[in-house]
Parts: C-alpha cells; structure tokens; sequence
C-alpha cells in the first residue's frame, strides 16, 4: 500500500498554507498577503514514533497556468497521453525559471500524491482559474476540491458548480475557525479520493482523537498543579532590625500577587504549548486580589519557633534535667529539680532569645522578626483562576493554527461561574483542604486534575458565557 | 532554546531503592523539572519518548522510570545537590541517634542509680522508661491514622513543634540556600500539595529514630549498670496494693515474653521479698536485710526490667520506625510521580510521540515593504486610453466607464487579456494596441486576485511594445466589497518588482 501524501495546490493567496497550517497544527507556516510567499515544497508528515501515517505539501501556487497548458496542448495529440504530457512539461521545464512554481507544485502529484485544490469561496468564480484546474485533471491523479471560506461573502454555490465539472469530491472548510471534529473529519474525507489510503488515514483520525484526549488530561493536571500552588502559596521575609514593618508588608504583598500572576502565565504558557502553540500574544488582565484576601501575620521566630514555642520548649528541657536530679535522689528533692529546672529553662529561653537569634551561623541569623503573606483566604478566588484557566484552554483548543491574531482572555467575571451546584461542591471539598493546608494527600492534585479534564470534556456546559 | 541532551554514560549514580537515594532523587528531580521548561516542549517530547522507549519495561512501575530518566538526563549540578541533601539528611539521622543514645542513656543511668544506700524502686523504673512509652505510642498511634481526628489532631498542631523530627527539619531549613533549598523543599508551603505526606512520615521517621536510639541508650545503660554494678531492686508504693495484686500487674505486663523468658517473669515470693516499707532506714517485708540470699534475689529483678524495656520501648519503637521508614518510602515514591511536570514527563515517556508539523524550516521570499510602489496615487489623471479587462475582471463596463470617468479617465474602448485569451492572443493585442499610439494604458484586475507571474509577464510585453514613457494604470476592481488596502497592498509591493516608473496602482470603488 502506498503511503496516503497530499498537495495543496491552487491559485496564490487561496488559503493554501491556512489550511496546511490548521491540519498539521504548526504555526511556523509562513501565511502572507503577498503572492509568492511559499516558494518551495515543505512537507508535513504526521508521525508516531517515526513512523508516517501520511504526509501534507504544501506547494507554491500556480503562476503560469495558461502557459503550461497551452505547452501542454502543444505537445499532446489524445486524452490517453496527457498524464505523460504533464510529466514531459515537468522534466523539460525542471530548470526554467518561468516555471519553477508549476514544476514544484506537479512534482509530489506526478508521483502519486492526492490532489487537494484550494479556492476561496468568499469570492467569485473566475475564467483564470480553469487552466490550472485543466492541469490537473491531465494528471489523472485523486483529487478532492476544498472551498476555503476566507472573507464574509459566500460564493461557494458558484463555485461548487464549476469545481464539480473538474473534481469528484468538493467540501467547504474555513480553515480559521475549523474546530478539532472538522479538522479530523476533513482528514477522513481525504480517505475517500483513493480507497486505499482510508484505513491508514482512519488510523491515523484515531491517534489524533487519543491525542488530542491526553492534550486534555495533561492541561487538566496542569491547571489543577497551578490551582493548588495559588491557594496555598505563602511568602515570608525575615525583617531587618531597623526595617519598617508597613513598608516591608507592601513589597511583599506586591512580591505575592507578582508570585500569583507569574504562575497563571506559566500555565498559560505550558497549555498553550501542549496544543503546540507558541509565543502567542496574549490579552489578559491580572487577576484582581483585594489585600484582605490574604492572610498576613508577623511572627517571631528563632529556630523555626514562636517565642511562645520557645520558652514553652526551654521549661520542657529545663524540667526534664532537672527531672533526672530528682530521681537521681530518689524525689527526695520534691520535684524541686523539675520545678527549678523547668523556670530556669523557660526564663533563660526568654531572655537569651533576641540575643541567640541575632547570631549568624554561616550568613543566615538564627532567628529575628518575620513577617508572612498568605494563603489565599477568599473563597472565590480558585473558581475565578479555574474560571480563566478554563476558558484559556477552551480557546487554545479551538484556535487554529492558521489563525495569527492575539489572544483576547478579557472576559467579564461573571462570565466565569460555575452554574452547577454539585460540581462546585466537589470542587470545594478540594480547594477547602487545600486552603486549611493540614497533612494533605498525594492524590489531592490528581482528584482535582481529574474534576477539571471533566470541566474541560463537558465544555462550555457548566460555564455560562 | 537549550538543546537537549542524553546521557548515555552510565553516571554512577545510585540505583538502589533506599529511602536516601530516593530523597536525592526527588531534590534532583524538583530541580531539573524547573530548569527542563526552558527547553521545548517538542524537543522535551522527543527526548522523553526516546527514553520512555529505552524504558519500556519500567512502564508499570513510575517512580523506577523516572529514576531512570534522571540517571539519563540529570546534570551533574543537579544530582550534587541531590547527594547534598542526603548527605544533610543522614547528618540529622546522625545527630537524632546520638542525641537519642545519650538521653537514653542519661535518663536510665538517673533511674537505676544505687549508691548501696537507697535501693532502685522498680515502681519507679517502669514509671519512667515504660509507661511514658506506651502513651507516647498510642498519640503516635493516633497521629498516624489517615483519618484526621479533630481533637488529637488540634493538639497535635499545638505540641507538633516539640517533635524531635521536626525540629530536625526546622534546623535543616535553616540553612538551606535560597537557590538550593535541599531538603526544606518538603515542607516548603509551596509543595504542600504533593510533598506535605512525604514530610510528614519524614518527621515521623525522625521521632521514631530518635525514641528507638533513646531506648537502644536506655538499655545499654540498664546493661551496663547491671553488669559493672551490683543493683539492688525493691518496689514501694504509698497505695495499698497488695503483693498478690502487685504480682498480678506484673504478670499481665510480662505476658508477651512469659512464654520464652519466664526468668524475666517476676515471681510472687520474689514480689512479697522485695517489697520496701520507708520506716526509719527502710525496711523489706521479707526477711532480714542482711540475708545474702536475699541480696542476691533483690537484684533479679533486672532481667524483667530489660525486658519491660524491650517488649513496650524498643520493640514498639522499632516497629514504628519501620512503618515510618516505609511510609516515607512509599510516600517519596509517590511525591516522585506527583511533582509538578513529573506526570507530564511520564506522559512524554509513555505515550506514542505524535509528530504533525513540517520537518524542514520553510523557505519563503520576501518582499521589503519599501519596494511597494512608492508614489502617490494620482486621484485625477485627465487622460484617454483603451482599458484592458484582464481576466474577465468585470462585465459590467458602463458602470467601470462611469467610475473611471469621475478618476478623469475617459475610456476609450475595453479589450480583453488574460483569462481564456491565449498569451499569443495577449501579445497580438499588445501589438495592435501600441501601435495605435495611446496616452497610457488602464489595465482592469480583480483586485481580490493577487498579481501571478502571468500578469507581469504581460505588463512587461506591453511595456516593450508601447515604451517606457506612456502611463500605465492598473486599475484594481474591487467588487462589492470595494478594494481593501490589504488587496491594494499586495498589488503594489508584487508590481514594484517591475521596477516601471510610470507604472500607477488605482482602486476603483475603494472600501
């Protein structure tokens, strides 16, 4: 069986390379205005494991279509030698300049690739496409006619009529807005220009539908990963002695909500990549935080503990020494040695505290003022960031890789609720542990991950936009 | 973009399933996790599936392959810091046993002191190396449980500090570097979700070190003092318990080693000899003091004290020190598959690498905006030439004539070029069109059509035949929707690679 390769080809500036662009989902495809952009052949396999289910070229448009044909009809006596007519035009035109863009777009269908002829069926039918759909009907090869809908107006009737004279199988496809099922369901149509290549191409519908399944999973641990370094994230700064406590405060508090925001991005940044697009420009504002939704506490550590700790710690050890002095005379002392000890520890814990804590063992102080922002205490503050990040990985979903405009994530937040009452609950049994940051469980993230690859296969039903 | 890179050598690292090495292997893999985002993720796909390949067997158990991937992967700045931490680690399990030896130590040698004066009160002794044990092992029994008690779990949070383990951990934190945060990313806040178990069996592993080694000291102290000493052992209390009472309590609490120690099994005449009554200097409720038979059976008492030792400190101790030793294992395994990316990664390894994008970077020509035909469009021409209408650009002719009327263009005839006319028959009209002499030339295009090779190739031939003088206007029909200036742009940047002076780009009905 051979392997199932495709050529775009058709006029310049047709969507060509859109479509390229959105099936192979690579945004490297340069898409131009100017005609002539793509010069060469480039080949887009789709591969598993290295192994190629079959391959998409993209191919310069036709430049001299009327010349080609008209040497073509120069050189040909009957129907049954215009395939060979085709091939003499390549051999013989290899090195011509005037043709480098018909002899590169014939090459890959001479040698057995299916033809997918591009239009714009946003405009209207013209006499100047006829001798380049001429061309390949000589070809004799496969074929199949894709009306690419790139502007407002719909022309597709008209050119469904002239495209069904030259091709068997004609379909519509808006390579900007095509949605995962039209992207796959294109691929399966392409299974119908050569019997043959249907299996390899349903195959292939399968590893893209299993892909596309993981993509999800793998956003939905991703988001569930930021969610819960949000809602327990928590700074502390240890206070110089002559530092301002109120200043202190506030560079933290900035510190914290640009700690916040630069972990939304990365999720951002890691889903976006998980669809294979990259460097997109986004639109979003911050997420808003109103200082009383975090929790801010100033403490005083030495060793990791509160002066209470501390002295509490001190009178433990001082107690349990002199513990062994009263055993040691057999309670002879009446706990005299506990009590003493106990007080001396506790007392000598108190006073020496400020000092131990000033002494710097290998360039860290021992102990001293800290102060400490967060967790998030605002109850709604996960649904808001969940609420994004969903709607975030929705987009990127859909968006093609044809498409090149920015990113717009302004939304009202509003539009972000959950409407379902028992999925909210679910997930606040798990952003409620994680807020308490009591011993938590491995699989915590994993439960969470999994509710949201739920969210993300249910789709727009539990957020109302 | 940072190449990827394999290692292929095998990197000496340790391989074995220790909870130490794998603590290492968590601090690696926390850190190459971060540094690996700055490589893409294509080239991350493809290095992962090429190991997960090189793996397969591991597929079914996660934590060996992502070991495995950092032995293949880890650089050695990383895997330093991994060793550093366990070093650090086994420096605090260290300190935690020698710590716990000389308590132990300490407090059984203030237990069992005898000057021959004051004999040691057995009472005493299992007050203070037993029964303690014993609560303390139900709290720690109760803390372990995976289901939060609200009461034991509040107070657990207000004496938690008094942890050994943790304060172990608190010391260890202390000195972490901020680049380099070691061991303290356990029970960094910022890891709670999928580190806090593993920290918390960490320092349940240290509390139990520490109490096993208090009771190793405790018992080698008891040893010691029995064998280098002669101790005389009596039991004495205020409350009046009766020696068959006595002898019964002992019995119960000897049950576990009765069957194959019965010499560490108290006696009921050994009970009712040794017990001290404080009267004047003290007096037995036996016979006389003085007996040497009697001495002798005072200090068999010890073997029952070992073995209280054994049986309710060190035993239960080491039982727990296992089950915190195996938690935390299991609970680093699990921190292993549950650190952000590292279920990403074994995705990467485990599943087919789907591949849909161009192999080759593409090849495309360029046009420099500053090309674009640079002169103004002449909104009023005042001339009279013959329109050509290349490639059926528009049937409605009046209508164009009315247009190009009020742009000062008068029309003098349409002929038509392009489209089903052969290029013989476009050269053909070139030529008769020339030599007519006309003031200029409008050409009429689709201007939604970009400008092929085609049609150049044409303005070049009618150029030859006509002059370099004469004004040629491409005029650009835009329809319905009028000419867009994306449509006029193309139109001038492709026309400026003919380099005609007098070459002019129009719109007709702009949008």
């Amino acid at each position: 069986m051979t392997l199932p390769v495709f050529a775009i080809v058709g006029h310049p500036n047709k969507g060509k390379s859109s479509i390229v662009s959105t099936l192979s989902q690579d945004e490297s495809v340069a898409i131009s205005p100017v005609p002539g952009t793509t010069v060469e052949n480039r080949v887009y396999p789709m591969a598993v494991d290295g192994e190629i289910l079959y391959e998409l070229i993209d191919t310069p448009g036709f430049q001299r279509a009327r010349a080609a044909l008209e040497w073509m009809r120069s050189q040909t006596g009957s129907a049954v030698e215009r395939a060979d007519t085709v091939h003499r035009f390549v051999d013989e035109h290899q090195d011509d300049p005037r043709f480098t863009a018909e002899c590169n777009l014939l090459s890959p269908i001479l040698e057995g690739a299916g033809i997918l002829y591009v239009v714009d069926g946003s405009r209207s039918f013209g006499e100047d496409y006829e001798a380049e759909m001429e061309i390949l009907r000589w070809t004799g090869q496969p074929s199949l006619a894709l009306i690419n809908m790139i502007g407002d107006s719909d022309h597709s009737e008209e050119w469904q009529k002239a495209l069904g004279q030259y091709f068997r199988i004609v379909r519509v496809f808006d390579a900007m807005t095509a949605d995962f099922d039209r992207r796959v369901q294109l691929l399966l149509a392409f299974g119908e220009i050569r019997e043959e290549w249907r299996g390899t191409l349903e195959n292939a519908v399968r590893i893209l539908r299993e892909e596309q399944t993981r993509r999800r999973t793998l956003a939905a641990r991703v988001i569930a990963e930021m969610l819960a370094h949000m809602i327990t994230h928590l700074r502390r700064r240890r206070l110089a002695e002559d530092e301002v406590m109120d200043e202190a405060r506030d560079v933290l508090l900035q510190a914290y909500k640009q700690n916040l925001a630069a972990m939304e991005q990365r999720c951002r940044d890691e889903v976006e990549q998980l669809y294979n697009h990259r460097d997109l420009e986004r639109h979003e504002p911050l997420v808003q935080l109103l200082d009383d939704d975090l929790f801010s506490r100033q403490t005083w550590l030495l060793f990791g503990l509160t002066r209470q700790q501390l002295i509490a710690t001190g009178a433990l050890g001082g107690a349990a020494a002199g513990g062994v002095i009263d055993l040691a005379v057999h309670g002879t002392s009446l706990l005299l040695g506990s009590g003493l000890g106990a007080v001396a520890g506790g007392v000598s814990a108190w006073l020496t505290s400020d000092r131990i804590a000033n002494i710097k063992v290998l360039g860290h102080s021992l102990g001293g003022k800290e102060i400490s922002i967060g967790p998030m205490r605002n109850i709604n503050f996960p649904y808001v960031v969940l609420g994004r990040a969903l709607l975030h990985q929705r987009m990127i979903e859909e968006r093609t890789h044809a498409y090149r405009g920015p990113l717009d994530l302004t939304f009202h937040p509003e539009q972000l609720q959950m409407a379902d009452a028992a999925t909210r609950r679910q997930f606040e049994k798990l952003f409620s542990r994680l807020r308490k940051q009591e011993t938590l469980r491995t699989d915590l993230v994993a439960s969470l991950a999994s509710l949201i690859e739920n969210r993300i296969s249910v789709g727009s039903a539990g957020l109302e936009h | 973009m940072q190449s990827p890179h394999i290692n292929q050598q095998n990197s000496g690292y340790n391989e074995k399933m220790t909870h130490a090495s794998l603590l290492g292997d968590l601090i690696e893999l926390d850190e190459v996790l971060d540094a690996d985002l700055a490589i893409d993720l294509e080239a991350r796909k493809q290095r992962d599936r090429d190991i997960g390949r090189k793996l397969h067997r591991n597929r079914s158990k996660p934590a060996s392959q992502i070991r495995a991937w950092l032995r293949e992967i880890g650089p050695a700045a990383a895997r330093n810091n991994g060793l550093r931490a366990t070093r650090l680690y086994h420096a605090l399990c260290l300190a935690l046993v020698i710590t716990g030896l000389l308590t132990g130590w300490g407090l059984a040698s203030a237990v069992l002191f005898y000057d021959g004066n004051q004999p040691i009160n057995v009472v005493n002794a299992v007050g203070i190396l037993v029964l303690p044990q014993i609560l303390l092992l139900l709290v720690w029994l109760v803390a372990a449980l995976p289901i939060r008690l609200p009461l034991f779990s509040g107070i657990g949070a207000t004496l938690g500090f008094l942890n050994p383990g943790r304060l172990a951990g608190q010391l260890a934190g202390l000195f972490s570097e901020k680049e380099n945060r070691g061991l303290a990313i356990l029970w960094d806040p910022d890891n709670i979700a999928s580190l806090a178990p593993a920290a918390r069996w960490l320092f349940s592993f240290w509390s139990q070190l520490f109490a096993f080694s208090f009771n190793i000291g405790a018992l080698a102290a008891a040893i010691f003092l029995v064998s280098f000493s002669d101790l005389a052992f009596v039991w004495s209390t205020t409350l009046a318990i009766s020696n068959e009472t006595f002898h019964q309590l002992l019995t119960i609490l000897s049950t576990p080693w009765s069957a194959f120690f019965p010499d560490a099994v108290p006696g009921s005449e050994l009970v009712a000899n040794s017990r001290y009554y404080r009267l004047d200097e003290g007096t037995l409720a036996g016979t006389a003091a003085t007996s040497p038979q009697l001495a002798i059976e005072l200090g068999q008492w010890w073997p029952f004290l070992i073995a209280a030792i054994t049986c309710y400190g060190l035993l239960p101790r080491l039982l727990t020190l296992w089950i915190s030793w195996y938690r935390f294992r299991h609970h680093l395994r699990k921190a292993l598959c549950n650190l952000p990316g590292a279920p990403e990664l074994l995705a990467r390894m485990n599943s087919p690498l789907v591949s849909t994008l161009a192999v080759q970077p593409e090849e495309t020509r360029e046009i420099a905006a500053s090309s674009a035909v640079a002169k103004p469009d002449a909104t009023r021409h005042a001339i009279r030439c013959p329109v050509i209408d290349w490639s059926g650009a528009c049937g409605r002719t009046d209508e164009i004539t009315v247009q190009l009327g009020t742009m000062g263009i008068e029309v003098l005839e349409f002929l038509r070029a392009g489209g089903r006319q052969t290029t013989e028959q476009d050269q053909e009209l070139a030529t008769s069109l020339c030599r007519h002499k006309p003031e200029g030339v409008g050409i009429l295009v689709k201007a939604w059509e970009p400008p092929l090779m085609d049609f150049l190739d044409f303005v070049r031939g009618i150029r030859r035949q006509c002059g370099q003088k004469k004004p040629f206007i491409v005029l650009l029909w835009g329809g319905q929707d009028g000419v867009t200036a994306a449509d006029r742009e193309t139109w001038q940047l492709t026309l400026a690679q003919l380099g005609d002076p007098n070459l002019h780009v129009e719109g007709i009905g702009q949008a």
